[in-house]
């Protein structure tokens, strides 16, 4: 029988290990703290880093790792942290600014700050802005202590932000969408910025031994891509090439997440990234035909749905979870999750119930009617 | 040219820019031709909403993105600015009033920015009342301006009880009957809409227009 790390890498190189691997690229708060049945302290965000102070992180890292052993979970995704000294800027109104200009609100329902506005209101803002310098020390700092932990019992993620949904989450989608229509040579600049703060990221995440590299942010929404193909083509997938470039360099491979519908760009992302996740079902995603015609180059993660964890009953998820099995399991390359993360309004019995189906149905070879 | 065809020429221009998304400083120039020219700002403002018109079309077919949809929202938006003072000169042209937030217990505003965009574009007068709004707070608003329309959004399945709340506490204020109230956002299904009493749903911005316009019967 495999060790949980051996299934991943297993997996990762497309042949069929002893179990399907699980795991989730997010847990909200509360679900963890039910699931470890301890009380979460310090700032958390699950979009950014809100401190610096490494006991509340270090704390955060025991509960996030006794969460996924207790799932059974054989990959755990970390975030980068912010950097030895940071402190977020406190402002009126109970908001805070994190290291790239996002107003942070806290959610008491999920227990977490999420971004609420910007300090950019125009291009100039970002033009004084003091970029995070990536080479500032403890940005690894989760990641290390991560590894310490689990040593080579789980396969280790590092969790990075991709530079074109980072650029939109940075400046508002509505202010990101009017400089893009006006200042396209602006926002390219800002995308290739981030980029190279990435690659030096995807280093010293290698350093730090993770074993993969996943990508966040959305390409698209319901519909399809947020911006048209072209620039896709143009600017954002050449900058995803360099961060994949830069893991490959590392002996890393690069799973990029985004929710959405993806299928207008999928022939684009196949030729680029080892992995994808979330191939959201209630955004057209198929995972059995993407099974079909990438399964032999893309990893993929997914895709029980988030809609249906909140809304279903126990049983619909046991047979959503066994389809995701029989479509996407045969042949490896495939890592069970949901379609997006364990949000604070899906349902924990339904969560539990996609794991046990998991580990029910999911050993090798698959064998699903 | 005779004055006509000049004024249905600039009219047509400034529709297709609309359409094209060709920006705010040519549609900006466009407009300011036609008032020049005499043009009565409703005819303008007609133009506009046909080239938005188009933008929402070729989104539901998938020819167009978001980031093209918003974009004509913005248009839209800056473009009204330059019209007001015609418009206020000439008659009003508001098509009618909308309170809208995100419900209590729910931070989540893309949607209900995009909606507020959309609708303001489209010649609605907006009145945001934010994030996490309390039911008493879409109350105190509906008071104080008398609104058409309360539209409610959110993204977290645990604030919808929050719309239900809202609508409730709209009855027992006796403000229900004068207001048509709409919901949306991720979660919401037309029969939760109807399960809770509100007048219509959308499930993206342009079905929020189209929502906001059936109420209105427009």
């Amino acid at each position: 029988m495999m060790n949980k790390k051996e299934r991943v890498m297993t997996t990762l190189d497309h042949v069929e290990p002893d179990l399907v691997p699980m795991t989730e690229i997010s847990i909200d708060v509360p679900h963890l703290e039910t699931i470890t049945q301890t009380s979460l302290s310090g700032e958390t965000s699950l979009q950014t880093q809100v401190s610096a102070d490494r006991r509340a992180e270090m704390n955060k890292v025991a509960t996030l790792v006794l969460a996924y052993r207790k799932l059974g979970f054989e990959l755990i995704p970390c975030n980068l942290s912010a950097p030895d000294g940071w402190s977020s800027q406190k402002n009126p109104y109970g908001t805070m600014t994190d290291e790239w200009g996002r107003i942070l609100s806290y959610d008491s329902k999920c227990k977490a700050w999420v971004p609420t506005d910007s300090i950019f209101a125009m291009p100039e803002d970002f033009e004084r802005f003091p970029f995070p310098d990536p080479y500032a020390a403890g940005r690894t700092f989760a990641i290390e202590e991560t590894k310490k932990k689990i040593g080579e019992e789980m396969a280790l993620a590092a969790f990075i932000r991709d530079p074109f949904a980072h650029a939109w989450e940075m400046f508002k989608i509505t202010n990101f969408t009017r400089w893009f229509y006006e200042k396209p040579d602006f926002i390219r600049r800002v995308i290739e910025r981030i980029t190279d703060f990435n690659i030096e990221m995807i280093k010293q995440a290698a350093d730090a031994k993770v074993d993969l590299i996943i990508s966040g942010g959305d390409y698209s929404e319901k519909k399809g891509p947020l911006v048209p193909v072209k620039f896709f083509k143009e600017v954002v997938f050449p900058n995803l090439r360099g961060q994949v470039e830069a893991a490959h360099k590392a002996g890393l491979k690069l799973i990029k997440h985004s929710d959405g519908n993806l299928n207008p760009i999928l022939d684009d992302l196949a030729n680029i990234v080892d992995g994808l996740h979330s191939l959201d079902p209630t955004a057209g995603m198929n995972i059995g035909d993407v099974k079909l015609r990438y399964g032999d180059r893309l990893v993929l993660m997914g895709n029980v749905a988030l809609d249906n964890l909140c809304r279903k009953t126990k049983q619909e998820i046991v047979e959503e979870t066994k389809e995701c099995l029989r479509r996407a399991g045969p042949g490896g390359g495939y890592i069970l999750s949901s379609s997006n993360s364990w949000y604070t309004d899906a349902k924990l019995e339904n969560c539990l119930a996609m794991v046990d189906t998991g580990r029910r149905y999911g050993a090798y070879p698959i064998n699903i009617s | 040219m005779t004055s006509l065809l000049r004024a249905e020429g600039l009219l047509e221009k400034i529709e297709r820019a609309f359409a094209e998304i060709s920006g705010i400083d040519t549609v900006k120039s466009l407009i300011e031709t036609a008032l020049t020219e005499n043009i009565p700002p409703f005819e303008i403002i007609q133009s506009m909403r046909e080239g938005l018109s188009t933008v929402g079309r070729k989104y539901e077919n998938g020819e167009y993105f978001l980031s093209e949809l918003i974009m004509s929202g913005i248009m839209a938006q800056e473009l009204s600015k330059i019209l007001k003072p015609h418009l206020q000169s000439s008659g009003n042209s508001v098509l009618g009033k909308v309170i809208i937030g995100t419900v209590k217990g729910d931070l989540h505003d893309i949607g209900k920015n995009l909606v507020s965009i959309m609708l303001s574009s489209v010649g609605f007068e907006i009145i945001d009342l934010g994030v996490d709004v309390p039911a008493e707070k879409f109350i105190a608003a509906s008071g104080k301006e008398n609104p058409d329309i309360i539209a409610m959004s959110c993204l977290l399945t645990i604030a919808m009880d929050e719309m239900k709340k809202t609508i409730d506490v709209l009855k027992q204020t006796g403000l229900r009957k004068n207001v048509k109230v709409l919901v949306g956002g991720r979660p919401i299904t037309l029969d939760f809409a109807k399960e809770i009493g509100a007048d219509g749903y959308g499930s993206d911005a342009i079905e929020a227009i189209n929502a906001v316009m059936s109420a209105l019967g427009k």
